[in-house]
């Protein structure tokens, strides 16, 4: 079981990180941003070409982070960059390398990214995917999906949420939220056993976090949430800091 | 319908300027219902071409010529006389028309005067819209008759993505997301129930090149026969 499964088992109140591989092949500085991270952050949830920006595979870099750094990461697979033949060859080559938390996303579309004339795969569904890796089994995967709490299409949402939950996933990060009503609304609507969620907490590159601290104290102490996961995009240097703020 | 556009002019001036004589074959079908390459347009593009080649003191004769479907091996036989006394043939049907003039024709060369864009329905006049991806395994039924995987860019089959916004997709504030009319549709005619079961993956091999035998001809086309 990993880390984070027995973190949350253990009714602890979760924090990961948002970290993007580089954009280039040095490692050096994902590894000193992981180091100085510390024990701060529970998991660090390593990204998969996030905003269809081609970066370094995610397998590796989780590979480097689990050898180099003792990270427990939760590695991000997007539907959008592979068929089901190389989603599963990623899923047993990340497996191969340690990683044992697994967030499957759909992935930003690619006209959205650098290389807009991309095709875009989407060979499987983000709930499809989950299947996919939940029938593996040479790699058993910890299987963590999104959740979009304030989406207009809230039946919807809790619909895909269901399917998801029986495809597999065990966990839930939710896209980036300001308060915690769409996530209340949604888990009401969806129904069945309260799945383990972590609520995204996104700040700008200079934002002061205080509203963020605030957010996770109430949905810890209301138990809305299991843990909150907070990304800073455009600055990742800033994590250590703000990951010590939010380490509740 | 089949939707097509024309080419940009340069790019078929360009393709069409080493040939003396060159026959715009326009189709009568669905190019001509969507302005791009029926008769008339295959005359007002002849038109264009001879004035270009004109200008540019290129020697060249453009002839017009029109059949009601090129995809339709009887129609396309109505074409042989004026294609024998072609050079090249500057097709605007769509691209199922243009091979199957290439396929009927071999000897002449062929130009594509046309960019198929997709299959799809009049919206108003003047404005077509995707519909149908020809995927050969239909979901409309499941989906309330809207497509996941025309109109939604991802081909979401289980519901929606999280970049679903206020209705509209991530990919065009101005594009409706196809599960928010998925579900505005089914919830409307109480059918929403039927999405509760995960639809599996896709079987892709229906990718392969298709070919398609009506029941009642299977003998006639059999290896046997």
């Amino acid at each position: 079981m990993s880390k984070l499964a027995q973190a949350l088992d253990g009714g602890k109140f979760v924090l990961t990180v948002e970290l993007d591989p580089p954009r280039g092949s040095d490692l050096k500085p994902l590894t000193e941003l992981t180091s100085s991270l510390g024990g701060k952050a529970d998991a660090l949830v390593i990204s998969d070409n996030r905003g269809a920006v081609a970066r370094m595979s995610p397998v590796l870099a989780c590979h480097h982070l689990i050898k180099h750094a003792s990270a427990e990461v939760i590695m991000t697979l997007a539907c959008r960059d592979r068929n089901r033949l190389a989603l599963a060859s990623e899923m047993l080559a990340a497996a191969a390398g340690g990683v044992e938390n697994l967030l499957v996303v759909s992935g930003d579309f690619t006209t959205l990214g650098d290389q807009p004339g991309a095709q875009p795969v989407f060979d499987l569904d983000s709930v499809q995917t989950l299947q996919l890796a939940a029938s593996l089994e040479e790699a058993a995967f910890f299987l963590g999906a999104v959740l979009a709490p304030d989406s207009t299409l809230m039946g919807m949402q809790a619909l895909k949420l269901r399917k998801k939950v029986q495809a597999g996933a065990a966990f839930f990060i939710t896209k980036p939220i300001s308060n915690g009503e769409g996530l209340g609304a949604l888990l009401a609507q969806a129904g069945g056993e309260a799945p383990r969620v972590l609520a995204g907490l996104e700040l700008g590159p200079e934002e002061d976090p205080a509203w963020a601290v605030e957010l996770a104290r109430e949905l810890k102490a209301q138990g809305q949430a299991a843990g909150v996961h907070l990304s800073c995009p455009e600055n990742q240097a800033r994590l250590p800091e703000l990951a010590g703020q939010l380490a509740l | 319908m089949i939707v097509a556009e024309r080419k940009p002019f340069e790019e078929i001036a360009e393709a069409s300027a080493g040939f003396r004589r060159v026959l715009v074959a326009g189709c009568g079908t669905c190019v001509a219902v969507c302005l791009t390459g029926g008769e008339k347009e295959a005359g007002i593009l002849a038109a264009q071409l001879d004035i270009a080649a004109q200008l540019n003191q290129r020697e060249q004769a453009f002839e017009v010529g029109c059949v009601e479907r090129q995809c339709d091996r009887e129609f396309l036989d109505e074409l042989a006389p004026q294609i024998e006394q072609a050079d090249a043939v500057l097709s605007l049907a769509c691209g199922a028309g243009i091979q199957f003039l290439a396929e009927k024709f071999p000897e002449v060369p062929v130009l594509a005067g046309v960019n198929t864009t997709f299959i799809g329905i009049n919206d108003d006049v003047g404005v077509w819209q995707e519909k149908c991806r020809s995927c050969r395994d239909c979901v409309l039924t499941l989906t309330g008759g809207i497509c996941p995987m025309s109109l939604c860019p991802k081909g979401m089959l289980n519901g929606p993505c999280g970049g679903s916004d206020d209705g509209k997709c991530e990919t065009d504030p101005e594009r409706d997301c196809a599960w928010a009319l998925i579900s505005a549709r089914l919830e409307r005619t109480g059918r929403l129930g039927g999405l509760e079961a995960i639809v599996p993956a896709r079987d892709c091999r229906n990718a392969l090149p298709g070919k398609q035998v009506h029941p009642a001809y299977e003998r006639r086309y059999s290896a046997h026969e």
